[in-house]
């Protein structure tokens, strides 16, 4: 069972602000399926062992062509706040 | 720096590639366009978009790994670092992190005491750039042409231990990359970036100091003056005995110090795992010796060919390939006049000295590789004296004008015709019948004087050996 | 009425397709308020493209899903409309591109007739979890229709297309088609492309047709499929026309492997079902063979880790910033990513991405991400040793019949419990199709899943086809009448 500070640093990592209710009803379900998932703990695996899901036939590359996106209206259409072309936000706290 | 202290340094470099799109998509890889006009729905992290990787920033970045005499795997794998901010559309960033592309390889500095530092190079990786933020007054602007632009990331080992030797690092590195033609290196125009890791302990000592990430140093010139600030800065708090807190600094160049960046109390947790959008990268070993074959020459290589081929010196070669614009200048104005040791005479002591007073690069020079080529080969053909050339060169500085258009235009044309210069000689021997008596006495000193005097009735345009010549017979 | 007979219908001009279209948007119109399957529909814009098409008869061989409704789940991408992945977060975001996979149907003659509800961003198996309410069941609109797909199968069921789109990351097509009684297939992962769909789970997601017959789903993959260079993971291996390979399907000496510690618990209706399934392929020549799969039990932990742990990755860029829902009047970017996502996601969302942030946090990621894909591993072994033995394995879709609105939203386990035969497809990357086999005792559609080797879809829709030929027609869902 997670703690509740434990639940609060989940969510401000994930930038989700809950209220106190839902900090209380999250950390009851995670709690309970990280017991479930607990099964895995006592199963022997490899170590090396990592799924490579992609197509062995894939194909990772592209030329290196410049082709420009005709529609940048269309991006910008859905933007909350737009200003001289740029998404406008209000200050940003901190550097990265 | 304090003798009882060691300064130790390591640097982070983020170099932008010279690819014609970017990393994942096929946006336009350059700037100076209208914000948020280089986009698509890649780069902007759009609902459904997927990235695919160009294969061109990944055969640069092979270039710099062979460069750095780095070990290339064959096999590494692209990962995310998760971490939430406005220049970042997708919230995440596409690196590498626990299987870069290249571990291991290292660079030689050559140190203004005459000797040369090996510096490791702990591991180099590909990642993509993030957006520009603007901040204007009360709110933040975010233009996303950046973003996705292809970078990669160069660690060094922590083997520096002055500012002079990191100076040195960056500018070899910097040489290294725009001979290989994978970056720019212009640190003012951001595709060359560099943060530094700088802590400091008491000689002796085993243990490291506390560390701290020095960033926004954004010009070569500030490099020196912000690692020797921070230092000092440490060493000053050691020996108060005050403690050296583990935090990121900017350099402020208005103040000349180094102050402290707002930023989380805790550590960043990127929660790195790898991309679930891309296969591993695979360099085959193929791969890698075709671009091994294809590779520019690199600086350690045409410096040995410069002493071979032009038969120049040690130190000559190693001055002309400090840049490839500057080797590539030297190259033509020699292959053009055919006088190695000339052209590199008067590359470096004539040019050089002269775009270094206007503060101007070789490939700002007034004077083009073909011109000056042309004036070597009228002192060889004994169009002009040597000395007139200097003049000649001064007038091609200031003008940007041909060789051969400000000869004809100023006369300078040197004299080499002898029943001129006998002319010449007569009147002046004519003229001094003192000093012809005191010569003929003996006083074969006087030849030089005699010889000034035809220079001067010549307006200097006379060829100094063949009126030494005739002067010579004429006094007997 | 299907792909096929509409196909044939409009060759022998027994009607126009837009005379067609227009009848399937009345459909809408007058049964969607009760479904709630549609999410958006565009009826000028439908009726153009049908108009256009009565013009191009001449091309209908060129043209393999000429003037067919589709209707397509809210997470892909068609430009010009709205793409809300049953989001409040994207509820008003308009796409600028279209998907791949929907660009090839157009291209093949094929109208989207409407954006379906689903699951918030593809996490459920009820369709409860949308922000725009659930979709209703056709056969009995008190129960769910499945999840995540849940829109698109009930459309298709209540005869609002004839085919659909969906998407499949552990369940999500074959389960709603299992619960409505439809074909629905996932492919293996890789073989249809992934550009333009909302993401989940980037190594389990695959876009899959419902269809209601075999045919129909193999009429729509054949188009979609294959190599796109937009999709890094999307494989080059050759698209057979999978419908051709259909006429003569036949299970003669077929071995199909049944895991039976697998079914232990299973609900007996359901388990008298598949039974009969089975009896009947046995009937058509095939052989039943056991095999094992020691650790599928382990599915849904090694899912529940791998999913959410790629989602709270894939979802954090919904931050306000640059589209969807930004919150009112923030007062700083801190406040704009907090409040909007926030306010902008629904509750199982939340937690999914707060379990897969806390599952790749620090000092968390080998005992979790790490193990989870070395366990997936196992799975996939299983599988391949499995293969050595049968040529497809054949297990219920789904432990239960369509389950009634609200029974499952307590506990989020009892919920996933829905998933436990679909999800071990998905972390194999294997193809796996359903096929309605019978009804229970409430007129609740039951689903049989025949899971194929990886890029055998040919095999494995021959097998399902001769099932289905075997089976016959399977009724229409009572609850829903009227319309075309």
């Amino acid at each position: 069972m997670l703690t509740r500070e434990e639940v609060l640093k989940i969510a401000k990592l994930a930038r989700l602000e809950l209220t106190a209710e839902e900090v209380e009803s999250y950390r009851k379900k995670l709690g309970r399926v990280l017991e479930y998932i607990h099964e895995l703990d006592s199963l022997k695996t490899p170590q090396d062992a990592f799924v490579r899901h992609v197509p062995k036939d894939s194909v990772a590359f592209r030329e290196d062509k410049m082709i420009p996106f005709p529609q940048h209206a269309a991006l910008m259409k859905n933007a909350p706040d737009v200003e001289g072309g740029s998404f406008r936000l209000p200050p940003v706290l901190e550097e990265s | 720096m304090n003798d009882k202290y060691e300064a130790i340094i390591g640097l982070e470099v983020h170099a932008q590639l010279l690819t014609r799109s970017k990393m994942f998509c096929t946006c336009a890889n350059h700037f100076g366009a209208d914000p948020n006009t280089h986009v698509c729905p890649v780069c902007t992290g759009q609902p459904g978009s997927l990235p695919v990787i160009n294969q061109s920033a990944v055969e640069l970045g092979i270039r710099a790994a062979l460069a750095l005499h780095g070990n290339i795997s064959e096999e590494s794998v692209f990962a995310r670092k998760n971490y939430f901010y406005p220049d970042l559309p997708k919230g995440y960033q596409i690196s590498q992190y626990e299987r870069p592309f290249c571990n291991d390889g290292h660079l030689i500095v050559r140190l203004k005491s005459g000797g040369e530092k090996r510096i490791g190079i702990t591991r180099v990786h590909f990642e993509e750039d993030a957006g520009k933020l603007v901040h204007q007054g009360n709110e933040t602007l975010v233009n996303l042409n950046r973003a996705g632009v292809p970078l990669i990331e160069i660690v060094s080992q922590p083997d520096m231990r002055n500012s002079h030797e990191a100076g040195q690092y960056l500018r070899t590195l910097r040489t290294l990359l725009r001979y290989a033609e994978v970056c720019d290196g212009n640190m003012e125009e951001g595709n060359f970036r560099c943060d530094a890791n700088i802590s400091v302990r008491r000689e002796g000592q085993k243990e490291f100091g506390t560390k701290v990430e020095l960033k926004n140093i954004n010009s070569f010139r500030f490099v020196e003056k912000a690692i020797d600030y921070e230092i000092g800065r440490q060493i000053e708090l050691v020996e108060k005995g005050e403690k050296i807190i583990q935090e990121t600094r900017g350099w402020n160049s208005a103040k000349n110090v180094t102050e402290v960046m707002r930023e989380k109390e805790e550590a960043h947790d990127y929660r790195y795992f790898p991309e679930p959008d891309l296969p591993p990268l695979v360099i085959s070993i193929q791969w890698q010796r075709e671009v091994e074959k294809a590779m520019p020459e690199m600086p350690e290589a045409k410096r040995e060919r410069f002493k071979n081929i032009y038969g120049l010196s040690d130190y000559d070669a190693a001055v002309l390939t400090s840049s490839r614009e500057l080797a590539d200048y030297f190259e033509m104005v020699a292959g053009q006049s055919k006088n190695p040791k000339g052209s590199a005479n008067w590359v470096m002591n004539e040019l050089l000295g002269k775009l270094n007073a206007s503060g101007q690069e070789i490939e700002e020079s007034p004077v083009s590789a073909e011109y000056l080529a042309e004036l070597i080969s009228k002192i060889d053909s004994n169009e002009i004296s040597g000395k007139m050339a200097k003049t000649v060169f001064e007038e091609m500085f200031e003008t940007k004008k041909s060789p051969g258009l400000i000869i004809k235009e100023k006369g300078l044309t040197q004299i080499s015709d002898s029943s001129v210069l006998e002319a010449a000689i007569q009147k002046v021997i004519a003229a001094n019948p003192e000093q012809l008596k005191d010569y003929r006495a003996g006083k074969v000193k006087l030849l030089g004087f005699f010889v000034g005097q035809v220079m001067k009735e010549t307006q200097g345009q006379g060829n100094p050996a063949l009126i030494n010549d005739l002067v010579k017979k004429a006094l007997e | 009425m299907n792909i096929k007979g509409t196909l044939d219908s409009y060759r022998k001009k027994e009607f126009k397709p837009s005379e067609f279209i227009d009848g399937i948007l009345n459909a809408i119109s007058k049964k969607n308020p009760s479904l709630n399957a549609f999410l958006e529909v565009r009826p000028e814009e439908s009726r153009g493209k049908a108009l256009e098409l009565d013009r191009r008869l001449n091309e209908i061989d060129h043209l393999p899903l000429f003037g067919i409704p589709i209707a397509v789940k809210d997470n892909f991408l068609v430009r010009g409309w709205r793409a809300t992945a049953g989001s409040r977060i994207l509820a008003n975001y308009e796409s600028p591109y279209s998907a791949t996979s929907v660009e090839r149907l157009e291209a093949a003659g094929a109208i989207v007739v409407g954006k379906t509800n689903c699951d918030e961003f593809a996490m459920g198996s009820s369709n409860e979890n949308s922000a725009f309410g659930p979709a209703k069941n056709p056969w009995d609109l008190q129960r769910v229709p499945g999840g995540s797909s849940g829109g698109s199968a009930a459309a298709l069921a209540a005869g609002l297309c004839l085919g659909s789109l969906g998407t499949d990351t552990g369940g999500s097509i074959r389960q709603p088609a299992s619960l409505c009684g439809l074909v629905g297939l996932k492919p293996s992962y890789g073989r249809v492309s992934r550009y333009g769909i909302v993401a989940f789970a980037s190594s389990l997601d695959q876009v899959g047709p419902f269809g209601h017959t075999v045919w129909d789903a193999a009429r729509i993959l054949e188009i979609m499929a294959g190599y796109d260079s937009k999709d890094a993971t999307s494989s080059r291996t050759v698209v057979p026309k999978y419908t051709e390979a259909l006429a003569n399907a036949s299970v003669k000496n077929i071995a199909i492997g049944i895991d039976q510690k697998w079914l232990e618990g299973l609900d007996e209706e359901v388990r008298r079902a598949f039974d009969k399934a089975l009896q009947g392929l046995r009937e058509k020549g095939a052989k039943i063979v056991d095999i094992s799969l020691p650790h599928a039990c382990y599915s849904l932990s090694v899912y529940y880790l791998i999913a959410p742990c790629e989602a709270s990755s894939n979802l954090a860029r919904y931050d306000g910033v640059h589209y969807g829902h930004r919150t009112k009047h923030p007062k700083d970017s801190e406040e704009v990513f907090f409040k909007s996502r926030g306010e902008g996601f629904g509750t199982e969302v939340k937690l999914r991405i707060m379990l897969g942030t806390y599952a790749l946090s620090a000092g968390y990621y080998d005992a979790f991400y790490l193990k989870a894909n070395q366990v997936r591993k196992l799975i996939q072994k299983d599988f391949e040793d499995a293969f050595q033995l049968c040529h497809c394995i054949a297990v219920p879709t789904s432990p239960t019949t369509a389950f009634k609105l609200g029974e499952r939203t307590e506990d989020p386990l009892t919920m996933y419990l829905s998933d436990i035969y679909t999800l071990p497809v998905n972390l194999a990357g294997l193809p796996g199709v359903s096929l309605p086999c019978g009804l229970d005792s409430k007129n609740l559609p039951i689903g049989l899943q025949l899971i194929g080797k990886n890029f055998e879809e040919s095999s494995l829709l021959q097998v399902a086809q001769a099932y289905e030929s075997h089976r016959g027609v399977f009724p229409e869902p009572l609850a829903v009448r009227g319309g075309t």
